[in-house]
Protein backbone atom coordinates (compact mmCIF):
# COMPACT_ATOMS: atom_id res chain seq x y z
CA UNK A 1 0.00 0.00 0.00
CA UNK A 2 2.46 2.30 0.72
CA UNK A 3 4.88 1.72 -1.85
CA UNK A 4 1.85 1.96 -4.19
CA UNK A 5 0.99 5.21 -2.76
CA UNK A 6 4.52 6.47 -3.42
CA UNK A 7 4.57 5.92 -7.18
CA UNK A 8 1.11 7.68 -7.43
CA UNK A 9 2.25 10.57 -5.98
CA UNK A 10 5.36 10.88 -8.09
CA UNK A 11 3.42 10.13 -11.20
CA UNK A 12 0.91 12.95 -10.78
CA UNK A 13 4.33 15.09 -9.53
CA UNK A 14 5.57 14.37 -13.52
CA UNK A 15 2.15 15.86 -14.72
CA UNK A 16 2.46 18.54 -12.81
CA UNK A 17 5.83 19.93 -13.13
CA UNK A 18 5.39 19.78 -17.47
CA UNK A 19 4.36 23.31 -16.83
CA UNK A 20 6.45 25.59 -18.09
CA UNK A 21 7.58 27.66 -15.43
CA UNK A 22 6.18 26.10 -12.16
CA UNK A 23 8.23 23.33 -11.81
CA UNK A 24 7.24 20.76 -9.31
CA UNK A 25 9.93 20.96 -6.02
CA UNK A 26 8.48 17.74 -4.15
CA UNK A 27 8.28 15.48 -7.37
CA UNK A 28 11.68 16.50 -8.56
CA UNK A 29 13.00 15.31 -5.05
CA UNK A 30 11.48 12.37 -5.23
CA UNK A 31 12.24 11.18 -8.74
CA UNK A 32 15.87 12.28 -8.05
CA UNK A 33 16.03 9.44 -5.23
CA UNK A 34 14.37 7.06 -7.28
CA UNK A 35 17.05 7.27 -9.82
CA UNK A 36 19.52 7.23 -6.87
CA UNK A 37 17.78 4.31 -5.68
CA UNK A 38 17.94 2.60 -8.72
CA UNK A 39 21.59 2.96 -9.29
CA UNK A 40 22.33 1.55 -5.69
CA UNK A 41 19.68 -1.27 -5.07
CA UNK A 42 18.12 -1.59 -9.03
CA UNK A 43 14.92 -3.38 -9.44
CA UNK A 44 14.82 -4.18 -5.30
CA UNK A 45 12.27 -3.20 -2.89
CA UNK A 46 13.06 0.10 -0.51
CA UNK A 47 10.33 0.04 2.16
CA UNK A 48 9.60 2.18 4.48
CA UNK A 49 11.95 2.11 7.17
CA UNK A 50 9.86 4.91 10.24
CA UNK A 51 10.15 2.96 13.69
CA UNK A 52 13.05 1.33 12.62
CA UNK A 53 15.49 3.63 11.16
CA UNK A 54 15.97 7.38 13.43
CA UNK A 55 17.80 9.95 11.14
CA UNK A 56 18.53 12.60 13.14
CA UNK A 57 19.68 15.44 11.12
CA UNK A 58 19.44 19.35 11.94
CA UNK A 59 16.52 21.39 9.86
CA UNK A 60 18.55 23.96 9.08
CA UNK A 61 22.79 23.78 9.37
CA UNK A 62 24.36 26.96 10.00
CA UNK A 63 27.90 25.20 8.78
CA UNK A 64 26.98 23.27 5.92
CA UNK A 65 30.51 21.92 5.65
CA UNK A 66 29.62 20.55 9.24
CA UNK A 67 26.31 19.08 9.32
CA UNK A 68 26.05 16.63 11.73
CA UNK A 69 24.30 13.61 10.91
CA UNK A 70 22.80 10.90 13.87
CA UNK A 71 21.39 7.33 12.76
CA UNK A 72 19.55 5.03 15.76
CA UNK A 73 18.46 1.59 14.16
CA UNK A 74 16.11 -0.49 16.03
CA UNK A 75 16.17 -3.18 13.73
CA UNK A 76 15.12 -6.84 15.69
CA UNK A 77 17.67 -9.15 13.11
CA UNK A 78 21.33 -7.47 12.52
CA UNK A 79 21.70 -4.96 10.04
CA UNK A 80 23.81 -5.89 7.09
CA UNK A 81 24.80 -2.46 5.79
CA UNK A 82 23.57 0.99 5.72
CA UNK A 83 23.68 3.86 3.55
CA UNK A 84 24.07 7.84 4.59
CA UNK A 85 22.72 9.45 0.78
CA UNK A 86 22.93 13.28 0.54
CA UNK A 87 20.60 13.37 -2.08
CA UNK A 88 21.59 16.81 -4.08
CA UNK A 89 25.49 16.20 -3.44
CA UNK A 90 27.27 15.79 -6.72
CA UNK A 91 28.50 12.37 -5.05
CA UNK A 92 25.38 11.86 -2.82
CA UNK A 93 26.65 8.16 -1.41
CA UNK A 94 28.43 10.21 1.78
CA UNK A 95 28.71 7.17 3.58
CA UNK A 96 28.19 3.01 3.12
CA UNK A 97 29.19 1.10 6.28
CA UNK A 98 28.95 -3.07 5.92
CA UNK A 99 28.81 -4.05 9.59
CA UNK A 100 30.86 -7.19 10.99
CA UNK A 101 30.71 -9.41 13.75
CA UNK A 102 32.20 -7.03 16.43
CA UNK A 103 29.51 -4.35 15.42
CA UNK A 104 26.64 -2.92 17.23
CA UNK A 105 25.05 -0.61 14.94
CA UNK A 106 22.35 0.69 17.22
CA UNK A 107 23.85 4.18 16.74
CA UNK A 108 26.31 6.25 14.46
CA UNK A 109 26.84 9.83 14.25
CA UNK A 110 28.98 11.56 11.93
CA UNK A 111 29.31 14.90 9.86
CA UNK A 112 28.69 15.46 6.26
CA UNK A 113 29.06 18.19 3.93
CA UNK A 114 25.62 19.29 2.19
CA UNK A 115 25.84 21.76 -1.12
CA UNK A 116 22.43 22.87 -1.52
CA UNK A 117 18.72 22.65 0.39
CA UNK A 118 18.30 18.22 -0.11
CA UNK A 119 16.62 15.00 1.00
CA UNK A 120 18.77 13.20 3.21
CA UNK A 121 18.19 9.50 2.94
CA UNK A 122 19.15 6.38 5.21
CA UNK A 123 18.91 2.98 4.07
CA UNK A 124 19.64 -0.45 6.10
CA UNK A 125 19.64 -3.32 4.89
CA UNK A 126 19.05 -6.35 6.65
CA UNK A 127 20.56 -9.92 7.06
CA UNK A 128 17.74 -11.17 5.46
CA UNK A 129 18.08 -8.32 2.48
CA UNK A 130 15.04 -6.16 3.25
CA UNK A 131 15.34 -2.59 2.82
CA UNK A 132 14.28 0.44 4.95
CA UNK A 133 14.71 3.83 4.61
CA UNK A 134 13.75 6.78 6.09
CA UNK A 135 14.74 10.63 5.24
CA UNK A 136 14.75 14.03 6.44
CA UNK A 137 15.08 17.70 4.41
CA UNK A 138 18.05 19.60 5.19
CA UNK A 139 18.38 23.39 4.67
CA UNK A 140 21.87 23.75 4.28
CA UNK A 141 23.65 25.00 1.74
CA UNK A 142 27.51 25.70 -0.10
CA UNK A 143 29.12 22.80 1.94
CA UNK A 144 31.12 21.31 -0.83
CA UNK A 145 32.85 24.82 -1.64
CA UNK A 146 33.25 26.08 1.85
CA UNK A 147 37.00 26.79 2.37
CA UNK A 148 39.26 25.61 4.96
CA UNK A 149 40.07 29.10 6.07
CA UNK A 150 43.81 27.95 6.20
CA UNK A 151 46.54 26.86 3.68
CA UNK A 152 46.48 23.76 2.21
CA UNK A 153 49.94 22.85 4.13
CA UNK A 154 48.05 23.73 7.24
CA UNK A 155 44.73 22.02 6.55
CA UNK A 156 47.32 18.20 5.71
CA UNK A 157 49.38 18.79 9.07
CA UNK A 158 48.71 16.19 10.69
CA UNK A 159 47.34 13.93 8.12
CA UNK A 160 46.41 10.44 9.18
CA UNK A 161 46.28 10.89 12.86
CA UNK A 162 44.08 9.31 14.97
CA UNK A 163 42.52 9.00 17.71
CA UNK A 164 40.01 6.62 19.49
CA UNK A 165 38.02 7.49 22.39
CA UNK A 166 35.91 4.89 24.70
CA UNK A 167 32.90 5.65 26.53
CA UNK A 168 33.85 3.86 29.88
CA UNK A 169 35.59 0.37 30.21
CA UNK A 170 34.61 -2.75 28.29
CA UNK A 171 33.06 -5.98 29.40
CA UNK A 172 33.01 -8.62 26.73
CA UNK A 173 30.12 -9.25 24.89
CA UNK A 174 28.87 -5.66 26.26
CA UNK A 175 28.27 -3.00 23.66
CA UNK A 176 31.10 -0.12 23.98
CA UNK A 177 30.58 3.62 22.15
CA UNK A 178 33.65 4.92 20.59
CA UNK A 179 34.51 7.76 19.23
CA UNK A 180 36.99 7.69 16.41
CA UNK A 181 38.94 10.94 14.99
CA UNK A 182 40.70 11.38 12.11
CA UNK A 183 43.12 13.93 11.06
CA UNK A 184 42.90 14.72 6.88
CA UNK A 185 41.54 17.82 5.34
CA UNK A 186 39.07 15.69 2.51
CA UNK A 187 39.74 17.74 0.12
CA UNK A 188 37.22 17.67 -2.19
CA UNK A 189 38.26 19.56 -5.41
CA UNK A 190 35.74 22.58 -4.84
CA UNK A 191 37.22 24.67 -2.40
CA UNK A 192 39.07 27.84 -3.25
CA UNK A 193 42.32 28.08 -1.23
CA UNK A 194 41.59 31.86 0.00
CA UNK A 195 45.03 33.00 -0.15
CA UNK A 196 46.30 31.06 -3.72
CA UNK A 197 42.48 31.98 -4.96
CA UNK A 198 43.32 28.18 -7.08
CA UNK A 199 40.76 25.33 -6.57
CA UNK A 200 42.77 23.13 -4.09
CA UNK A 201 42.79 19.86 -5.87
CA UNK A 202 40.50 16.84 -4.09
CA UNK A 203 41.85 14.17 -1.78
CA UNK A 204 39.54 12.85 -0.05
CA UNK A 205 39.20 9.52 2.67
CA UNK A 206 37.80 6.86 0.55
CA UNK A 207 37.44 4.02 3.16
CA UNK A 208 37.75 3.30 7.12
CA UNK A 209 37.96 -0.18 8.11
CA UNK A 210 37.29 -0.59 11.67
CA UNK A 211 38.32 -4.53 14.05
CA UNK A 212 38.07 -5.95 16.58
CA UNK A 213 41.01 -8.38 17.07
CA UNK A 214 39.87 -10.87 14.10
CA UNK A 215 36.43 -9.56 14.14
CA UNK A 216 35.36 -7.05 11.65
CA UNK A 217 33.39 -3.65 13.07
CA UNK A 218 32.92 -2.06 10.17
CA UNK A 219 33.57 -1.53 6.69
CA UNK A 220 32.97 2.21 5.44
CA UNK A 221 32.80 3.50 1.69
CA UNK A 222 33.04 7.02 1.58
CA UNK A 223 34.25 10.18 -0.29
CA UNK A 224 34.10 14.36 -0.57
CA UNK A 225 30.56 14.19 1.24
CA UNK A 226 32.80 13.53 4.21
CA UNK A 227 33.32 16.33 6.65
CA UNK A 228 37.31 17.51 6.74
CA UNK A 229 38.65 15.96 9.98
CA UNK A 230 35.81 13.35 10.36
CA UNK A 231 34.56 12.53 13.53
CA UNK A 232 32.71 8.83 13.76
CA UNK A 233 30.70 7.89 16.79
CA UNK A 234 30.06 3.97 16.59
CA UNK A 235 29.49 0.97 19.16
CA UNK A 236 30.94 -2.49 18.58
CA UNK A 237 31.06 -5.58 21.08
CA UNK A 238 34.37 -6.30 21.95
CA UNK A 239 35.78 -9.77 21.73
CA UNK A 240 37.92 -9.61 24.91
CA UNK A 241 41.25 -9.57 23.09
CA UNK A 242 41.01 -5.71 23.60
CA UNK A 243 42.96 -4.31 20.55
CA UNK A 244 40.53 -2.44 17.98
CA UNK A 245 42.70 -1.57 14.73
CA UNK A 246 41.77 1.37 12.09
CA UNK A 247 42.55 1.40 8.90
CA UNK A 248 42.30 4.78 6.40
CA UNK A 249 42.87 4.61 2.92
CA UNK A 250 42.39 8.24 0.79
CA UNK A 251 42.04 8.99 -2.98
CA UNK A 252 45.90 9.23 -3.00
CA UNK A 253 46.29 5.63 -1.85
CA UNK A 254 47.97 6.46 1.24
CA UNK A 255 46.94 4.39 3.99
CA UNK A 256 47.16 5.18 7.98
CA UNK A 257 46.43 2.65 10.64
CA UNK A 258 46.28 2.55 14.15
CA UNK A 259 45.38 0.08 16.81
CA UNK A 260 44.50 1.31 20.29
CA UNK A 261 43.93 -1.00 23.49
CA UNK A 262 40.51 -0.98 24.47
CA UNK A 263 40.59 -0.47 28.02
CA UNK A 264 38.59 -3.74 29.71
CA UNK A 265 36.91 -4.15 33.13
CA UNK A 266 39.49 -5.68 35.16
CA UNK A 267 38.47 -9.03 37.16
CA UNK B 1 58.96 63.98 13.40
CA UNK B 2 57.74 66.59 11.13
CA UNK B 3 58.47 64.79 8.20
CA UNK B 4 57.40 61.09 9.68
CA UNK B 5 54.04 61.94 10.69
CA UNK B 6 52.46 62.17 6.75
CA UNK B 7 54.11 59.50 5.72
CA UNK B 8 52.51 57.77 8.36
CA UNK B 9 49.03 59.00 7.67
CA UNK B 10 49.37 58.02 4.10
CA UNK B 11 50.76 54.23 5.44
CA UNK B 12 47.80 54.17 7.46
CA UNK B 13 45.07 55.95 4.66
CA UNK B 14 46.83 53.14 2.17
CA UNK B 15 46.23 50.26 4.41
CA UNK B 16 42.84 51.53 5.12
CA UNK B 17 42.44 51.80 1.52
CA UNK B 18 43.23 48.05 0.71
CA UNK B 19 41.18 47.15 3.43
CA UNK B 20 38.43 48.50 2.00
CA UNK B 21 38.26 47.77 -1.47
CA UNK B 22 38.42 43.67 -0.59
CA UNK B 23 35.80 43.61 2.08
CA UNK B 24 32.52 42.61 1.57
CA UNK B 25 30.45 46.46 0.04
CA UNK B 26 33.37 48.01 -0.88
CA UNK B 27 34.57 45.97 -4.30
CA UNK B 28 35.32 49.14 -6.78
CA UNK B 29 33.85 47.97 -10.25
CA UNK B 30 36.56 47.29 -12.98
CA UNK B 31 36.10 48.84 -15.97
CA UNK B 32 35.61 45.83 -17.76
CA UNK B 33 35.33 42.29 -17.24
CA UNK B 34 36.47 40.85 -14.22
CA UNK B 35 39.17 38.33 -15.13
CA UNK B 36 40.64 37.26 -11.94
CA UNK B 37 39.17 34.27 -9.95
CA UNK B 38 35.25 34.20 -10.08
CA UNK B 39 35.02 32.94 -6.60
CA UNK B 40 35.43 37.06 -4.13
CA UNK B 41 33.17 40.02 -2.89
CA UNK B 42 32.25 41.59 -5.91
CA UNK B 43 31.04 45.15 -6.26
CA UNK B 44 28.13 46.12 -5.35
CA UNK B 45 26.52 47.51 -8.63
CA UNK B 46 27.50 46.70 -12.52
CA UNK B 47 27.34 49.94 -15.03
CA UNK B 48 24.31 48.90 -17.52
CA UNK B 49 22.68 46.99 -15.42
CA UNK B 50 19.75 46.89 -12.55
CA UNK B 51 20.76 44.97 -9.33
CA UNK B 52 17.95 42.98 -7.79
CA UNK B 53 16.84 41.29 -4.97
CA UNK B 54 15.36 38.28 -3.91
CA UNK B 55 11.98 40.28 -3.69
CA UNK B 56 12.54 42.42 -6.60
CA UNK B 57 13.47 39.04 -9.10
CA UNK B 58 10.45 37.50 -7.64
CA UNK B 59 7.82 40.76 -8.81
CA UNK B 60 10.40 40.99 -11.98
CA UNK B 61 9.84 37.33 -12.82
CA UNK B 62 5.98 37.69 -12.58
CA UNK B 63 5.30 40.99 -14.64
CA UNK B 64 8.26 40.71 -17.40
CA UNK B 65 9.32 36.83 -18.01
CA UNK B 66 12.86 37.60 -18.14
CA UNK B 67 15.18 35.44 -19.31
CA UNK B 68 16.87 34.11 -16.70
CA UNK B 69 20.53 33.12 -17.01
CA UNK B 70 22.29 30.69 -14.78
CA UNK B 71 26.43 30.91 -15.04
CA UNK B 72 27.11 28.68 -12.07
CA UNK B 73 30.04 26.21 -12.92
CA UNK B 74 29.41 22.56 -13.45
CA UNK B 75 30.50 20.37 -10.19
CA UNK B 76 33.85 18.52 -10.84
CA UNK B 77 34.14 15.18 -10.84
CA UNK B 78 37.32 14.37 -8.09
CA UNK B 79 39.93 12.58 -9.40
CA UNK B 80 40.43 8.95 -8.50
CA UNK B 81 36.73 8.07 -7.37
CA UNK B 82 36.24 4.57 -6.96
CA UNK B 83 34.87 3.34 -10.57
CA UNK B 84 31.79 1.80 -8.09
CA UNK B 85 30.72 5.27 -6.56
CA UNK B 86 27.95 7.44 -7.55
CA UNK B 87 28.66 10.63 -9.65
CA UNK B 88 25.63 12.37 -10.09
CA UNK B 89 26.17 15.59 -10.41
CA UNK B 90 22.36 17.50 -9.96
CA UNK B 91 21.90 21.36 -10.31
CA UNK B 92 18.80 23.26 -8.90
CA UNK B 93 17.96 26.47 -10.44
CA UNK B 94 15.72 29.18 -10.30
CA UNK B 95 12.69 27.78 -12.14
CA UNK B 96 12.59 28.43 -15.36
CA UNK B 97 16.14 29.60 -15.72
CA UNK B 98 18.81 28.41 -18.61
CA UNK B 99 22.10 27.04 -17.32
CA UNK B 100 24.96 28.01 -19.15
CA UNK B 101 27.32 26.78 -17.11
CA UNK B 102 31.27 28.41 -17.30
CA UNK B 103 28.90 31.79 -19.36
CA UNK B 104 30.68 34.16 -16.56
CA UNK B 105 34.24 33.97 -17.56
CA UNK B 106 35.98 37.03 -17.79
CA UNK B 107 37.83 35.71 -21.15
CA UNK B 108 38.29 37.86 -23.91
CA UNK B 109 38.62 35.10 -26.10
CA UNK B 110 36.75 35.72 -29.61
CA UNK B 111 35.11 32.33 -29.99
CA UNK B 112 33.39 32.46 -26.43
CA UNK B 113 32.36 35.82 -27.05
CA UNK B 114 30.47 35.13 -29.99
CA UNK B 115 29.26 31.90 -28.48
CA UNK B 116 27.53 34.15 -26.35
CA UNK B 117 26.33 36.52 -27.74
CA UNK B 118 24.41 34.19 -30.17
CA UNK B 119 23.18 32.43 -27.57
CA UNK B 120 21.53 35.16 -25.48
CA UNK B 121 20.03 36.83 -29.07
CA UNK B 122 18.49 33.09 -29.40
CA UNK B 123 17.38 33.27 -25.95
CA UNK B 124 15.83 37.03 -26.39
CA UNK B 125 14.89 36.25 -29.86
CA UNK B 126 16.89 39.24 -31.16
CA UNK B 127 15.08 41.50 -29.04
CA UNK B 128 17.66 44.17 -26.75
CA UNK B 129 14.98 45.47 -24.73
CA UNK B 130 13.96 41.86 -23.58
CA UNK B 131 14.50 41.38 -19.43
CA UNK B 132 17.40 39.49 -18.92
CA UNK B 133 18.85 38.39 -15.34
CA UNK B 134 22.27 37.06 -14.88
CA UNK B 135 22.81 35.03 -11.73
CA UNK B 136 24.96 32.53 -9.92
CA UNK B 137 26.34 31.99 -6.17
CA UNK B 138 26.71 34.46 -3.59
CA UNK B 139 30.42 36.13 -4.40
CA UNK B 140 30.86 35.11 -7.20
CA UNK B 141 32.02 37.53 -9.79
CA UNK B 142 30.17 35.06 -13.02
CA UNK B 143 27.01 36.69 -12.90
CA UNK B 144 28.74 39.92 -12.66
CA UNK B 145 30.75 39.43 -15.94
CA UNK B 146 27.46 38.26 -17.30
CA UNK B 147 25.49 40.81 -16.85
CA UNK B 148 28.29 43.53 -17.96
CA UNK B 149 28.58 41.47 -20.90
CA UNK B 150 25.16 41.77 -21.84
CA UNK B 151 25.38 45.41 -21.18
CA UNK B 152 28.42 45.84 -23.59
CA UNK B 153 25.78 43.97 -26.31
CA UNK B 154 23.44 46.40 -26.36
CA UNK B 155 20.74 45.14 -24.06
CA UNK B 156 18.74 47.56 -22.11
CA UNK B 157 17.24 45.52 -19.61
CA UNK B 158 19.77 43.76 -17.85
CA UNK B 159 19.47 42.79 -14.04
CA UNK B 160 21.88 41.22 -11.70
CA UNK B 161 20.51 38.94 -8.99
CA UNK B 162 23.82 38.48 -6.85
CA UNK B 163 22.36 37.07 -4.27
CA UNK B 164 22.20 33.92 -5.89
CA UNK B 165 20.64 30.62 -5.74
CA UNK B 166 21.14 29.84 -2.33
CA UNK B 167 19.29 32.76 -1.39
CA UNK B 168 16.80 32.02 -4.15
CA UNK B 169 16.48 28.44 -2.42
CA UNK B 170 15.75 30.11 1.29
CA UNK B 171 11.97 31.18 0.53
CA UNK B 172 11.74 29.74 -2.93
CA UNK B 173 10.82 26.24 -4.59
CA UNK B 174 14.03 25.17 -7.31
CA UNK B 175 14.22 23.05 -10.39
CA UNK B 176 16.72 20.99 -11.65
CA UNK B 177 18.23 22.13 -15.09
CA UNK B 178 20.27 20.39 -17.13
CA UNK B 179 22.79 22.57 -19.10
CA UNK B 180 22.02 24.15 -21.55
CA UNK B 181 22.78 21.89 -24.85
CA UNK B 182 23.08 24.43 -27.66
CA UNK B 183 25.71 26.65 -24.81
CA UNK B 184 27.59 23.35 -23.59
CA UNK B 185 28.03 22.24 -27.87
CA UNK B 186 29.26 25.60 -28.70
CA UNK B 187 31.75 26.07 -25.51
CA UNK B 188 32.97 21.86 -26.34
CA UNK B 189 36.29 23.19 -27.93
CA UNK B 190 37.10 24.32 -24.39
CA UNK B 191 35.42 27.36 -23.33
CA UNK B 192 34.42 26.25 -20.15
CA UNK B 193 36.19 27.83 -17.20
Amino acid sequence: MKILGKVSVVALGILVSSGPLRADDQSEREARWKDIETSLFGARVVQNGDGVIALDAPVRADDASLVPMGITLSAKQPVKSLYLVIDDNPAPVAAHYTFGPAADPREIKMRVRVNTYTNVHVVAELADGTLLETEKFVKASGGCSAPMGMSDEEAMKGMGEMRVKFAGDATPSKPVDATLMVRHPNFNGMQMNQLTRMYTPARYIQTIAVSDGPQKVFDLETGISLASNPVINFAFVPTGKGQLKVDVTDSENSHWEKTVPVPTLSN
Amino acid sequence: MIRIAPFLAVLFLMSAGVARADSPGHVPEPAGLWQGALHGYTPNTVAGAVVVDTAALEKLVADKKPVLIDVASADKKPENMPATALWFPNHRSVPGAVWMPGAGSGTSDKTFATAFERRIADLTGGDKTKAIVAFCHPECWGSWNAAKRLAGLGYTAVYWYPEGMERWQAAHETAVVKADSEWTASMSGGGER
